[in-house]
């Protein structure tokens, strides 16, 4: 019994330790340059997709605020060796209204996916990853659910519908679980960083993985912060 | 005559018709069954006939030589007539009228393109130019640009792209130049009798003048199955999985209609512009 | 030691490795009764889907993920239907096994020319099945492309197709060896005295048939391995260039043609429409001829017109691409050669129907599926007519109108022959009537279903309701008038299965019947060798214990001052 209970104790203070060892990373997201118009999408495709909104739906490829704040992006840790556990909770994709919720997430390697299928329509979700096994198949509005996961680590790579093709969603598949999306107001946060210095990387659907920001960031305890801008050259013509 | 007994076609079950040509398919349509219903019928006569008569009546004599008439040569040689009067008479003058002999491009045609995919209809209009820009692949964006249309193009500016939205104006020549990004698909809209592959690496043009406007369309169907529900464009050929919900809306506007929407959606592109340029 | 006559063969070099053409043939037999039965089970759970769509299925429901079909499986199963139907049921069927078994008895053969090819032949064949029912399995499933696996979506496909394509080799060319070896066994086994006049119309059949296959498979064959060559070699063969699929664009060279695969493909595929129906007819005209107690009304005319069909059926092919975007001229030749073609199918059914006229008809299980035959498949053919004429097959092509055609061409026409054909040389095969009684319940019940399940597809058809969608064309505002067929048809379909009870039990209760005595060799007082010149069951390899020598035609029933109804073909 007494061996027990030490055991315990000491597995408590390593994992206070290994609570006091790490750090938080945050930081927002802002753009510079002409702001894109918004663009309707074509819901009159299927009446379906229609009646589930009321007013116009715009793109959701390109979201920011008044203040420029960038919606949407991915920030991630470059090269981290992390040997924790799998996260258990499976990560939630659903299609809503004829569109993708979340728009933008990442997901750990062999964690579960799940599909939801909110819609009285039918879906099909086609994954284009370009390292992980593809998978298409269809999802009448009868099923709800289904499971997938990924193999592999891959840069963000899209999820679409083949039905309503402006259907499109993106996935960052990782080897750890220090990764975020930022928020409306381009805040994002990533917790329990072990100390170390790593590359942080933020991810633009519109920048693409071409475009993609670097920064070399050191974590030490408590809250380190790291803000990206990214910028959008004015056409040369 | 010819149309009397091509009337036979509006028992047959076939949508209501809407275009120009349609009356004319759905006649032979008529003239082929009846060649069918006579045969079936004279064999089915003679069948039930000559199993009463040697089945259940005869039980002695076999008489080996069996029929000794030459009807049944005759009824072969007025088949054969039939068949050829068929193909002579309907087959190959509607043919062409229906599909080869491209009518004239005018003022008055209206030309279209509908580009087919997995699945779903993208229709490109020409816009205020009356031509169409260029499309490349690389310029495909599913999101935002599913053509691949170059709006810096010559005429591709003013170019109206919708997916699964169809309009046409009513009584006018249609010209739709049908094409397809992935796979083979068949563009079909029942009510004109119109039905064509959509074949990637091919441009094949349909051509077809409707004669009914959705609004009169909808009343004519008052009362049936359908009621309530406009044209629509299906997809006949398989595509994948999502192939039997590839289904596609037509509208048959008046004049004045059609180009009332054709000017909501040049507006709609003015007001969204595109300075897509990453 | 080696010894020529009579040496005692082992278990598996008589039963499994088998070089008699008659254990062949029951294997061959047995093995598509048991693929038309899968083919017809997936269907029968399609039926499911297509009357409920995205309901659970009962009893096999837990078979599937959500216990539905969903529409990727639904592909699958509908690809794997026609393939199983056409490729492992009805052509192993009509000419593995009935011109296996049949052909070197009618002709007075001891064994098919080549033994050991016929071995072979089976065995590729089985292989080919395995291989097919292994596809389910793969991830992804069964190829979903449809059983014409048009490119570029079958170049595309999950990795079922692959091994679809693998398999349809083997199928091939199992079928290759099948037909070189009737031919030369027609050619070169004759009886004495056997002439081509005085062959039954059957062997003609199988004669023709066999042609057909050996000239119409290898252009599939090709275009089969050109496909798993676009597939795993990253050749282009089918596909054109600037192929974008789903929003990326296709990384192939391009620069080939979709339309190739579909000349290919349709250059087997209208010959074996003749494949599947010329057998049929040919089991149908010799129960004809022997259950009227008759000859074949013009037997001449009928051999003619089977070799003419035959031959025509090479030139018809790119009438089922009418709506591909056809000139005039192309169009000109495919109709006049179609509307060509249905003078001979109308002579032999025609002389069939004729032949009835003043004998005195038997009505015994295997005539009554003759019978039948004559009217399914002249509805079949008939509604070829608007489908082989190109303005009326704008409307109906790819509709319900064109499964309901080919379906009452194969299922009630050539499915029923088989039926016919079995319960008509059961007693030659086992020595063993099948029971009347529930041989007609069989038959009575199946005409009426069968009806049920096809008939109304006509009624879809002509409203414009397109095949091959997942949900029966639920999706459709033009559909909805005739929807409520789709239960109909079901309910049909699942009495349809529930109707083949009485023919299994018939099946397997007069195998293991005990009979007395010995068998009558001619229980149905044929003319032709396989029944009066051996005994049933025939002796073992070799056939017969003294060579048949023929002396008369094949159908010489009700001769005058003959002290039977007939005459044998070998009797002087």
């Amino acid at each position: 019994m007494r061996f027990s209970k030490l055991m315990s104790v000491l597995v408590v203070a390593g994992l206070m330790l290994s609570t006091v060892a790490a750090g938080t990373l945050k930081g927002n997201v802002n753009y510079q340059g002409k702001t894109p118009k918004k663009k309707t999408l074509k819901m009159n495709a299927d009446p379906v997709c229609g009646s589930s909104h009321k007013g116009k739906v715009f793109n959701e490829s390109f979201i920011v605020d008044e203040k420029n704040n960038l919606a949407n992006v991915m920030v991630w840790l470059k090269d981290v060796k992390y040997t924790g556990t799998v996260t258990e909770t499976p990560a939630v994709i659903d299609q809503k209204g004829c569109l993708y919720t979340p728009h933008v997430q990442g997901i750990m390697k062999g964690q579960e996916l799940l599909i939801k299928n909110s819609d009285a329509t039918l879906h099909n979700i086609h994954s284009m990853a370009k390292t992980n096994k593809q998978f298409n198949f269809a999802m009448p509005k009868v099923v709800k659910e289904k499971k997938v996961s990924f193999a592999e680590t891959e840069d963000p790579f899209y999820i679409k519908c083949d039905v309503h093709p402006w259907m499109k969603a993106w996935v960052g598949v990782f080897d750890h679980p220090y990764f975020a999306v930022t928020d409306a107001n381009g805040n994002f946060s990533i917790e329990g960083i072990p100390a170390g210095t790593y590359d942080v990387i933020a991810w633009q659907e519109k920048f693409k993985m071409k475009k993609h920001l670097t920064a070399s960031v050191t974590i030490g305890e408590g809250e380190t912060v790291n803000n990206f801008t990214f910028i959008r050259e004015s056409k040369k013509k | 005559m010819i149309e009397l007994l091509g009337n036979l076609s509006e028992h047959l079950g076939l949508p209501v018709n809407a275009s120009s040509h349609g009356h004319m398919l759905d006649q032979m349509n008529g003239w082929v069954h009846w060649l069918m219903i006579i045969l079936f019928v004279g064999w089915g006569i003679f069948f039930i006939l000559t199993l009463v008569k040697f089945g259940f009546l005869n039980k002695e004599k076999v008489d080996c030589e069996g029929v000794k008439s030459h009807a049944g040569t005759y009824g072969e040689y007025a088949v054969i007539l039939f068949e050829a009067f068929l193909l002579v008479g309907f087959a190959v003058p509607l043919w062409s009228l229906v599909k080869t002999d491209l009518p004239d491009v005018t003022d008055e045609t209206v030309e279209i393109r509908v580009v087919a995919q997995q699945f779903a209809w993208n229709i490109h209009y020409p816009g205020i130019d009356g031509k169409f820009g260029r499309t490349y692949a690389t310029l495909v964006d599913e999101e935002v640009n599913p053509i691949g249309l170059d709006r810096s193009s010559p005429h591709g500016a003013d170019d109206i792209v919708t997916l699964n939205q169809m309009h046409l104006p009513v009584n006018k020549q249609t010209i739709i130049y049908l094409s397809s990004k992935d796979v083979i698909h068949s563009f079909s809209l029942p009510e004109m009798r119109v039905k064509q592959d959509a074949i990637p690496g091919m441009s094949t043009p349909i051509f077809f003048t409707p004669i009914m406007t959705t609004d009169e369309f909808l009343l004519e169907i008052k009362g049936s199955a359908r009621e309530g529900k406009g044209f629509e464009i299906a997809c006949a050929q398989l595509c994948g999985n999502s192939h039997y919900r590839m289904r596609g809306f037509l509208t048959i506007d008046t004049e004045e209609e059609y180009n009332a929407w054709l000017d909501e959606e040049a507006e709609l592109l003015e007001e969204e512009g595109d300075d897509d340029d990453w | 030691m080696s010894s020529q006559d009579h040496h005692e063969e082992s278990f598996i070099s008589k039963y499994i490795f088998s070089q008699d053409h008659k254990w062949i043939g029951i294997q061959y037999g047995i093995t598509s009764l048991v693929f038309l039965l899968f083919g017809f089970t997936l269907m029968m759970v399609m039926r499911w889907q297509l009357a409920y769509p995205d309901t659970v299925i009962p009893f096999v429901g837990w078979m599937f993920e959500d216990g539905m079909l969903s529409p990727d499986m639904y592909n699958s199963f509908g690809a794997m239907h026609g393939t199983i139907m056409i490729f492992l049921g009805v052509v192993p069927m009509v000419v593995g096994a009935f011109g296996n078994y049949l052909v070197p008895l009618q002709i007075g053969a001891p064994d098919m020319a080549f033994p050991k090819l016929n071995m072979a032949s089976y065995w590729t064949y089985l292989a080919g099945g395995v291989i097919m029912v292994y596809s389910f399995f793969v991830p992804g499933g069964a190829a979903n492309s449809g059983w014409t696996s048009y490119p570029p979506l079958a170049d595309i496909a999950t990795t079922g197709q692959t091994i679809w394509l693998f398999g349809m080799v083997f199928l091939i060319t199992s079928s290759l060896l099948g037909s070189m070896n009737i031919i030369v066994t027609i050619v070169q086994l004759r009886a004495e005295g056997l002439t081509w006049g005085r062959l039954p119309f059957f062997v003609w059949a199988q004669f023709v048939t066999s042609f057909l296959l050996v000239l119409a498979f290898p252009p599939l064959e090709a275009a089969g391995v050109l496909q798993l060559m676009d597939r795993l070699a990253g050749t282009s063969f089918f596909l054109p260039s600037g192929l974008v699929v789903g929003g990326e664009i296709l990384n192939v060279s391009g620069g080939g043609s979709p339309l190739l695969w579909q000349h290919l493909f349709w250059f087997l595929a209208h010959p074996e429409v003749y494949v599947l129906i010329l057998p049929a007819m040919g089991v149908v005209a010799e129960i004809i001829a022997n259950n009227t107690r008759k000859p074949l009304w013009g037997y001449k005319s009928i051999v003619f017109a089977s070799v003419w069909l035959g031959f025509m059926s090479f030139i018809v092919w790119a009438h089922h691409m009418f709506i591909t975007g056809m000139g005039q001229g192309m169009s000109l030749f495919f109709q006049t050669t179609t509307m060509i073609i249905s003078i001979p199918s109308v002579i032999i059914l025609s002389a069939l129907f004729i032949t009835l006229w003043g004998g005195k008809i038997r009505f015994n299980t295997p005539m009554l599926f003759a019978l039948a035959f004559l009217p399914m498949f002249g509805i079949g053919g008939l509604t070829g007519l608007p489908l082989g004429l190109a303005p009326t097959d704008i409307h109906l092509h790819d509709t319900y109108y064109v499964i309901g055609h080919f379906h009452y061409v194969v299922a009630p026409g050539t499915i029923f022959a088989i039926f016919a054909g079995i319960y008509f040389w059961f007693p030659k095969i086992t020595g063993k009537k099948l029971n009347e009684g529930l041989g007609k319940i069989h038959f009575f019940f199946s005409l009426i279903f069968i009806n049920g399940v096809f008939m109304p597809m006509f009624i879809q058809g002509l409203a414009g309701v397109s095949r091959r969608l997942a949900d029966g064309g639920v999706s459709y505002a033009h559909a909805a008038g005739v929807l409520e067929w789709n239960e109909f048809m079901s309910m049909s379909a699942w009495l349809l299965g529930v109707a083949q009870i009485p023919f299994i039990i018939n099946f397997f209760m007069t195998i293991f019947k005990k009979v007395d005595g010995v068998a009558d060799p001619n229980p149905w007082q044929s003319t032709t060798i396989e029944w009066t010149d051996t005994t049933s069951p025939p002796l073992g390899h070799g056939n017969f214990e003294i060579a048949p020598v023929v002396h008369r035609g094949p159908y010489e029933y009700s001769v005058e001052g003959a002290s039977e109804d007939f005459i044998p073909q070998t009797k002087k």
